[in-house]
């Protein structure tokens, strides 16, 4: 099968994650502080019982649960990237944007996996005003856990590009700063997107990073239409296609030119 | 003569090199200069055959080995192995090689090892049973049978490297690269490897192209050398004649009598006293070692006499030395 080497790599690497329980812990502990601390201060700003809170409440959390995901997760990536190493893996014979790709979509996947229900048993313990509600109903489900899936592919695409260029840079501390610093707020991690001036808001949506969580997160809350739906569908998907392709051209043209270090 | 399996045609790489600069000036903008990688050359390589790159550090082995495998791509010069082009057809053409690098290791780190066979069966698309059979194979010839299930990362050097060369020829490769693979092992690992690399190639007629800096690997398993210097193939021919044409440090120690008159040495003998003894060291391609020996003979009467062999390594100093590499 021509896709094999790619479904091993996922898998591979997706058996490799399940190790890392003790990171998750870890994770899970951080997430819910900063989970608590943003659902206080928004009820706080808030200064009502209304149900704004409440779904600003739940947009906090699914924030957090899904926090991880924002990150390139890939260490030995990362590694071949500043030593320049990354050139070795053209000795495979594997198309390697899918397969740096797919091994991402693993890491996420399970990193995410590993953190959900712990995440959900411990935000119960909170006073029910700050607990995150379930989804609208069972399509709104099934949208949100469509466009997740969407949002975890645009991440990997937008983590590979930073690879890409750190691949000429051969340091990945400048850019990754960078990208993660917009992701925070672009992405609604720290500001809920749903809590920007509606001018500004119908911009934001806009770009890339609205598409990583956000749109998940809007279609869990339920959309107001089909046709708001569709709009928000055909946006990830578009920035998804073009990301992908920005991605792959990116990476066929650095290792073309890549110099492997030393003699 | 068959078709030959290496085509290489005045193969050119260089680097550019970022020099600096001092201070400030360094932070504003950076000057490069161009480092010879490889210059102009020209080399085939048949079937079956076991071919040794040698030189010193920089002197473009590694570069040679990058740009047949199709890491990098050349700025002169063609190449064509089996009838692909390295660097073009990459995902071809890397499906039929085997690469290992002593000092870069390929699997997968933290999995045991056998899931890094299992994932190296799925990346060059090996069949199932063919894959078994090979295995069970290189498992029995490299003694890895205990070891399938334990984590890269918690193997010795020596079973690394075995882990490493099983890794690189699962996908029965016709073509395998070596670059320093016995760097770092011990006498024992590293004879293993030998006799290990000689029956695979026996067995299944793999062509085998080396570099290390280990002469007793070079003599145990090539017979032809590439010489490489400052990024230029200097010799290319049997490891024999160049090893007699260069072995210019053989030495004779002699204990006389008397004391010796010594007459007419000729400046290509060196002489020395040491404590009671003394060491006469020639070229044997300037002086003939009879004439050495007539030398001794005529100088006074020998208690005893033994000739030292130059140490490989030394050999391959003065080879490096002649050819202006040091």
């Amino acid at each position: 099968m021509r896709y094999r080497a790619y479904t091993t790599a996922f898998r591979v690497e997706a058996r490799q994650q399940t190790r890392y329980r003790g990171a998750a812990m870890g994770g899970i502990v951080t997430q819910v502080f900063f989970g608590l601390i943003l659902v206080a201060l928004y009820d706080t700003l808030s200064g009502g019982t209304d149900e704004g809170f409440r779904r600003t409440a739940t947009y906090v959390w699914l924030q957090q649960i899904f926090f991880r995901a924002y990150f390139n997760l890939d260490s030995e990536l990362n590694d071949q990237v500043m030593t320049g190493n990354v050139a070795y893996s053209m000795l495979r014979p594997v198309d390697l944007h899918s397969w740096w790709f797919w091994r991402a979509m693993a890491q996420k996947i399970i990193t995410i996996a590993m953190r959900i229900l712990p995440m959900l048993l411990l935000q119960l313990l909170l006073p029910e005003r700050w607990r995150l509600l379930p989804p609208a109903d069972i399509p709104a489900f099934v949208q949100f856990a469509f466009s997740l899936l969407i949002g975890f592919m645009i991440i990997c695409q937008i983590n590979l590009i930073c690879s890409a260029i750190s691949m000429r840079t051969l340091d990945n501390k400048g850019i990754t700063a960078m990208i993660n610093l917009l992701m925070m707020i672009l992405a609604g991690n720290i500001i809920p997107l749903t809590l920007v001036p509606d001018r500004l808001q119908t911009l934001i949506r806009l770009q890339p990073f609205a598409q990583l969580l956000d749109a998940p997160i809007r279609m869990y809350q339920g959309m107001a239409s089909p046709g708001e739906w569709l709009a928000a569908a055909a946006l990830q998907l578009g920035w998804l296609v073009l990301l992908w392709g920005l991605c792959r051209w990116m990476w066929s043209r650095n290792l073309l030119r890549i110099e492997v270090q030393g003699g | 003569m068959s078709e030959p399996l290496i085509r290489a045609e005045g193969l050119t790489k260089r680097y550019r090199r970022s020099t600096g600069g001092k201070g400030l000036t360094g932070f504003f903008g950076r000057s490069t200069e161009t480092v010879d990688g490889l210059v102009d050359a020209t080399f085939r390589v048949e079937p079956g055959e076991i071919v040794g790159l040698l030189g010193p550090n920089g002197a473009g082995k590694s570069t040679t080995v990058k740009l047949l495998t199709g890491i990098l791509r050349p700025d002169g010069g063609s190449c064509s192995v089996g009838g692909l082009v390295p660097w073009r057809d990459r995902r071809t053409y890397t499906a039929g090689i085997g690469t290992v690098f002593g000092q870069r290791m390929q699997l997968w780190w933290d999995v045991p090892i056998l899931d890094s066979f299992r994932l190296l069966r799925d990346i060059y698309r090996v069949e199932e049973t063919a894959w078994k059979n090979r295995l069970d194979e290189l498992a029995e010839a490299l003694a890895l049978g205990d070891l399938l299930n334990v984590p890269l990362r918690q193997l010795s050097l020596g079973q690394r490297m075995r882990a490493e060369l099983c890794g690189s020829l699962l996908h029965s490769p016709k073509l395998l690269f070596l670059d320093e693979p016995t760097i770092g092992l011990d006498a024992v690992s590293k004879l293993n490897l030998r006799e290990f690399l000689l029956l695979e190639r026996e067995r299944h007629g793999t062509t085998i192209l080396l570099t290390t800096h280990d002469m007793a690997d070079m003599q145990a398993l090539c017979r032809r050398v590439l010489v490489l210097g400052h990024g230029r193939l200097l010799y290319d021919g049997s490891l024999h004649d160049i090893l007699q044409r260069y072995d210019t440090r053989h030495e004779v120690r002699c204990r006389f009598a008397g004391e010796p008159v010594w007459q007419d040495i000729p400046s290509s003998v060196a002489l020395r006293r040491d404590e009671g003894e003394w060491e006469l060291s020639f070229a044997p391609h300037a002086i003939p070692a009879d004439e050495v020996l007539r030398l001794i003979l005529a100088a006074g009467r020998i208690e005893e006499l033994t000739l030292k062999e130059a140490p490989v390594d030394e050999m391959v100093a003065e080879m490096y030395n002649a050819l202006h590499l040091s």
